[in-house]
């Protein structure tokens, strides 16, 4: 490499370290070798985040007469086929780019590519149903990613198997590793057993039977629905509606949003027995006025006080939803490649919205 | 009979039965490579046929595994042993049983029979002797009654073979 070329290169680092800062490691400058932490651009929340990388990039000596060599050292949220076709579209940039100084636009083409990719993949690991059905009749359950690996599950099956360790380490006297782990608050993925916290789990546990999906897709749904309809989690679910619905009633249809949204297949409130009407009381006018803002301030920003329907879309996209630092350490998920489907409604949903 | 082939009899649960039905046709479509199922009606016990892959002490030499399934499957791990006769190995005992972590402690729900039969392939193909544990007699003696390997408390010998 002549030493024009060499200072050509010199500032091509430059440029990367401007562009990536603290994601940019330069390991040698002569021959230029370098790592790049890759996040997919909607990465700033971490609720919409399903994959990054580490690529290697190094200059052989005829660069840039010759593309670099490109290779994945690390990733989440890949299986080898996405991790092969990502690095093959880079490696395919990198020739097409070339001959030329190239080091900032290959990556940015990386960064193009893993944010086209950031979405779940596959089926869940325990079921083996797809996470994201690509059939638009079968229904999106509810999944979640652990944070420490990004594998993602259906948070209903990872929530079973939490369940079951800990009930065996109940019944068992704690003989296996698992069940020690349980103890300790510590879980491990299912599939690469790395440790994750117990407290990843927290914000799906009540998730556990509180819809049919799991076991209705047999023939005989009529006995299902039937022993659905006797099991302890349903009657649980009646009595909360209950609780629900008095509390309407006595607001005169408004009640307060619970604060975690978690939104779920089939659930639906009853319609209120008592919606505001035009001659409601000088009270409940009061009420009213009480709560709105408590409702718009529970919400996302952008969200106020839109009817369900046209807020549903809004997770997904770009721009960040909510600051990273007030996110679980993982995250219950919508489908990010299609609209979620009619029957999906708030939980707290907002009594505004309704007729 | 005891208590645990007792209670291996139970039905399997309905997540159990859909995810064994995925499983099926998944190995259908892409069965591992040296592994035999001749698909019954009986979805809670597989046979499967394995032989010994090219190159390896077992070569061209076909054995039978057992795989039977619990209720509350893949919660908890398929109970697998070799059918007789078993092949000579050093983790596996006359009796078919088999000394492999993740048919016990190291059971993950992730794990698939695809990927059970892949680890116990790799486990034959490693081998270098074709010989018994060392406490296999002692072993066998213990399980006479029928035990199952699954209420075994296994140590692992070790995990280069």
């Amino acid at each position: 490499m002549g030493s024009v070329e060499e200072e050509e290169v010199l500032g091509e680092v430059e440029a990367m370290e401007a562009v990536y800062g603290i994601d940019f490691h330069l390991l040698s400058s002569f021959p230029l070798l370098f790592h790049l932490n890759l996040f997919p651009r909607t990465a700033d929340d971490s609720s919409q985040q399903f994959v990054e990388a580490i690529i290697e990039i190094r200059a052989t000596p005829k660069y840039p007469k010759e593309p670099p060599c490109v290779d994945i050292v690390d990733c989440k949220g890949m299986d080898e086929k996405r991790r092969k076709h990502l690095l093959h579209h880079i490696q395919t940039k990198a020739h097409e780019l070339c001959p030329g100084f190239m080091l900032v636009a290959l990556c940015e083409e990386a960064v193009e590519k893993l944010s086209a990719m950031n979405h779940p993949d596959g089926d869940c690991p325990l079921c083996l149903l797809p996470l994201v059905p690509t059939n638009q009749q079968s229904e999106t359950l509810p999944f979640m990613k652990l944070m420490s690996c990004f594998h993602c599950f259906h948070s209903e099956c990872i929530i079973r198997w939490w369940n079951y360790l800990q009930k065996s380490k109940e019944t068992d006297s704690a003989k296996s590793e698992n069940y020690k782990k349980v103890e300790e608050g510590i879980g491990n993925c299912p599939v690469c057993r790395k440790p994750f916290h117990v407290k990843d789990l927290e914000h799906v546990l009540d998730l556990v039977g509180s819809h049919s999906s799991q076991v209705s897709l047999d023939s005989d749904k009529a006995t299902d629905e039937e022993e659905l309809l006797q099991s302890e989690h349903e009657i649980i679910r009646r009595q909360k509606f209950e609780v629900i619905f008095n509390l309407q009633k006595e607001n005169s249809g408004l009640i307060e949003p619970k604060k975690d949204l978690v939104i779920l297949p089939g659930m639906y409130l009853p319609q209120p027995a008592a919606t505001p009407s035009s001659t409601s009381t000088q009270e409940s006018d009061e009420q009213q006025e009480k709560d709105i803002p408590t409702v718009i301030s529970e919400k996302h920003a952008g969200e106020t006080s839109n009817p369900p329907s046209s807020s549903r879309h809004k997770n997904f996209g770009a721009r960040r939803q909510r600051p990273r630092s007030d996110n679980h350490s993982s995250s219950t998920v919508r489908n990010p490649r299609k609209p979620v489907q009619q029957q999906w409604v708030r939980r707290d949903n907002n009594p505004n919205s309704k007729q | 009979m005891t208590s645990s082939s007792a209670s291996s009899r139970k039905n399997l649960s309905k997540i159990a039965c859909n995810r064994l039905q995925k499983e099926l046709v998944e190995w259908q479509v892409n069965p591992p490579t040296g592994f035999n199922h001749k698909v019954s009606d009986n979805l809670q016990r597989w046979v499967i046929e394995v032989t010994g892959a090219p190159g390896t002490l077992y070569t061209n030499e076909t054995y039978q595994l057992q795989v039977d399934f619990p209720e509350n499957y893949p919660m908890e791990a398929p109970q697998v042993i070799f059918l007789n006769p078993a092949p000579m190995h050093p983790h596996i005992y006359s009796n078919g049983h088999i000394c492999l972590d993740i048919l016990y402690d190291s059971w993950s729900p992730a794990m698939t029979v695809s990927s059970i039969c892949i680890s116990i392939l790799s486990m034959l193909s490693s081998s270098t002797v074709k010989q018994r544990p060392e406490d296999n007699d002692r072993y066998v003696r213990n399980c006479r009654n029928g035990r199952s390997p699954k209420e075994t408390r296994w140590w692992f010998h070790d995990d280069k073979v």
